[in-house]
């Protein structure tokens, strides 16, 4: 599903060149959960922003279902986003004087969805993610957790093939946080590929692979599928 | 992203901040209502005007001697000093032989003191026969007009205005029959004219001495040329074939073969309120050009506002994008905000302007007495929300293709 060869990413800062990826290879297939984990600095948001399309590469490649991104325009980038991919921020990112059912419709505003179509799929996002009950808080009024929980339904609206995490949990107290990160692994289990990007290991480790970054580059990269079998028996 | 969505998007972000849009919207009210108010007024004055050159009738031509001045309007050749005597008595007879002219009424004019007794005012005096009362619709209110008789044995009549009368013999004495003098020349008044005010010919017809033509052609002024010649058309022909007989036997009358020699001027009224009509409408469309400049200033005004919530909203924005958004679509949404602003904001500055324009009517013609007419153009109206609407447009778009090229990264960064 996402194949990179060499990636490289250089930014200037106050006129010096940057290497934030300094050629990155990997590839991730369908239904895999990944983490990306590293310490800030090592490249693994800048990694991600071009994974999500929301940044381009200044060298290497990447290939999304085939599709080369230095062949599609802004424009294609914008649809690819819309269609085949959710994003979770760190810092949610609602709407906070809409309510949640505002906030959750939003992707479907630019997707070709009728209008007829989208409450039900609203519905149906804000109830995976147990929040059924507060359709019609203001966004702003809800906890961390609830309005992660509101943002990741946001994500799962379109029905995306991928969702992109960053830093899912860096903003809530553990509790909110395993709550996500079980949704996460939830979609996971139900066929959905998962990035995620996080520093802490904990919350790595609820994916099944883990790719570490130092410095632009990749350190490591572990199945560590037997933690996942650990942790479903613990269950 | 349906237009129908963008829209909801944009009405709801700007209802939030209430207050801001409100003031926002302001300068555009204020501009929009000005713009009304003026091309109101100025269309109105404009029907006073024209109002005044249709109670002429529409058949009505006046011929005045000198060169036609080709298009466009120009001065009659006397009122530029110079002196044109290619006007006579016998070309009014062979007019009043035409059958397409009704009547012909020559008249001569001047300006002379008017005294009686100890009162005295500088007034223009017009000589004319007894059919130019009926050919210019002047009634009395006092007294008789003078008749054929008079003007053909030369007799010492006037007819006069009423604010002339008023200023010569007071509201307490009865004008007619007292002698007045007009140029040191004795006239029995014979009557008072009904109405007053500016009359078509831009003469104060309140001020006004009519006298017969043979006395003051022979006694006031010493000529024996026509200053003007007034035709009445018959109104079973056409106004323009009217005019063009008339045309041709006043060159048949005065020998002209070759129509740039013309030594005579033919106006309809036609003419005359295509003229006037040009220039008060000139007169409107400046108006209007001033007030457009606060409206200028309110459209700077959204351009402000709007780049402020760009800024504002610059992680909104990045989310959009990140979630779909094309520029296009974000482009879309804060252009509808302004035109949004800008529209209402001309919607509400069209009643407001209707409403000072009502005012003014109201004032005018309670307080004033003034006979104004309530004008209310619908292209005002139009104008004002085509200007407002593109207003909207034009003052949006640097602001909302800045919100548009934001980079999604960037812009989910920002602080």
């Amino acid at each position: 599903m996402i194949e990179i060869h060499s990636l490289k990413k250089e930014y200037l800062e106050e006129e010096t060149p940057t290497q934030a990826l300094r050629g990155v290879t990997f590839s991730i297939e369908r239904g895999e959960f990944v983490s990306i984990m590293g310490p800030s600095g090592s490249g693994k948001s800048t990694l991600l922003h071009i994974l999500s399309f929301l940044d381009r590469p200044t060298g290497g490649s990447y290939k999304f279902e085939g599709r080369s991104i230095d062949e599609m325009t802004d424009q294609e980038l914008a649809h690819v986003r819309n269609k085949n991919m959710g994003f979770v921020f760190q810092s949610f990112n609602l709407l906070s004087r809409l309510s949640v059912h505002d906030n959750v419709e939003i992707p479907l505003l630019y997707s070709d969805t009728p209008p007829n179509k989208r409450r039900a799929l609203v519905e149906e996002a804000v109830r995976s993610v147990g929040l059924e009950e507060k359709l019609h808080t203001e966004a702003g009024r809800l906890s961390g957790g609830q309005k992660q929980r509101v943002a990741i339904a946001r994500a799962l609206v379109t029905d995306p093939d991928v969702v992109f995490a960053d830093e899912p949990t860096g903003n809530l107290d553990s509790q909110s946080g395993l709550q996500i990160m079980e949704i996460l692994e939830s979609l996971h289990e139900k066929g959905r590929t998962v990035v995620l990007v996080t520093h802490e290991t904990q919350t790595a480790e609820f994916a099944d692979r883990i790719i570490r970054m130092k410095d632009g580059m990749v350190e490591s990269d572990k199945l560590i599928t037997a933690n996942r079998i650990h942790r479903s028996t613990l269950k | 992203m349906l237009f129908r969505d963008a829209f909801k998007t944009a009405t709801r972000s700007l209802t939030h901040g209430k207050m801001r849009s409100i003031l926002t919207m302001l300068g555009i009210v204020i501009g929009i209502a000005s713009v009304i108010v003026l091309m109101s007024i100025g269309q109105s004055a404009q029907n006073l005007i024209l109002g005044k050159v249709q109670s002429i009738g529409s058949n009505l031509v006046i011929i005045t001697p000198g060169a036609p001045s080709g298009r466009g309007f120009s001065p009659p050749a006397a009122a530029q000093g110079i002196l044109i005597t290619s006007l006579l008595q016998r070309d009014v007879d062979a007019l009043r032989r035409e059958p397409s002219v009704s009547a012909a009424a020559p008249l001569v004019s001047g300006q002379a003191e008017v005294v009686y007794g100890n009162n005295n005012k500088t007034v223009s005096y017009q000589g004319v026969t007894a059919d130019m009362f009926s050919v210019r619709n002047l009634t009395v209110g006092k007294g008789n007009t003078f008749t054929k008789g008079d003007v053909d044995s030369a007799n010492h009549v006037a007819v006069i205005g009423p604010d002339l009368a008023n200023t010569l013999f007071g509201p307490a004495l009865n004008p007619i029959n007292k002698i007045i003098r007009v140029k040191n020349v004795s006239f029995r008044v014979v009557g008072v004219l009904s109405n007053g005010g500016t009359g078509a010919f831009g003469v104060d017809q309140g001020n006004m001495v009519l006298i017969p033509i043979t006395i003051a052609q022979k006694q006031l002024l010493g000529i024996s040329y026509l200053n003007t010649i007034l035709v009445q058309g018959n109104p079973s022909y056409d106004i323009e074939f009217v005019k063009s007989r008339i045309t041709f036997a006043l060159r048949q009358d005065h020998g002209i073969i070759d129509p740039k020699k013309d030594d005579f001027n033919i106006q309809t009224q036609a003419d005359v309120l295509s003229i006037l009509g040009s220039i008060t409408s000139i007169l409107t469309l400046f108006l209007a050009a001033i007030a457009s400049i606060s409206l200028l200033v309110g459209g700077i005004g959204i351009m402000n506002i709007m780049l402020v919530a760009v800024t504002e909203r610059t992680r909104e924005i990045g989310l959009r994008k990140a979630v779909g958004a094309t520029n296009n679509d974000i482009l879309q949404q804060f252009l509808i905000e302004s035109v949004l602003l800008t529209f209402v904001g001309g919607v509400v500055g069209i009643a407001l302007g209707a409403a000072i324009v009502g005012l003014v009517y109201f004032v005018l013609t309670t307080f004033f007495s003034i006979g104004w007419v309530f004008a209310f153009p619908i292209s005002a109206v139009v104008l004002g929300l085509a200007v407002s609407g593109i207003s909207g447009i034009a003052f949006g778009i640097y602001p909302a293709s800045k919100a548009a090229k934001k980079n999604p990264i960037d812009a989910l960064r920002y602080e």
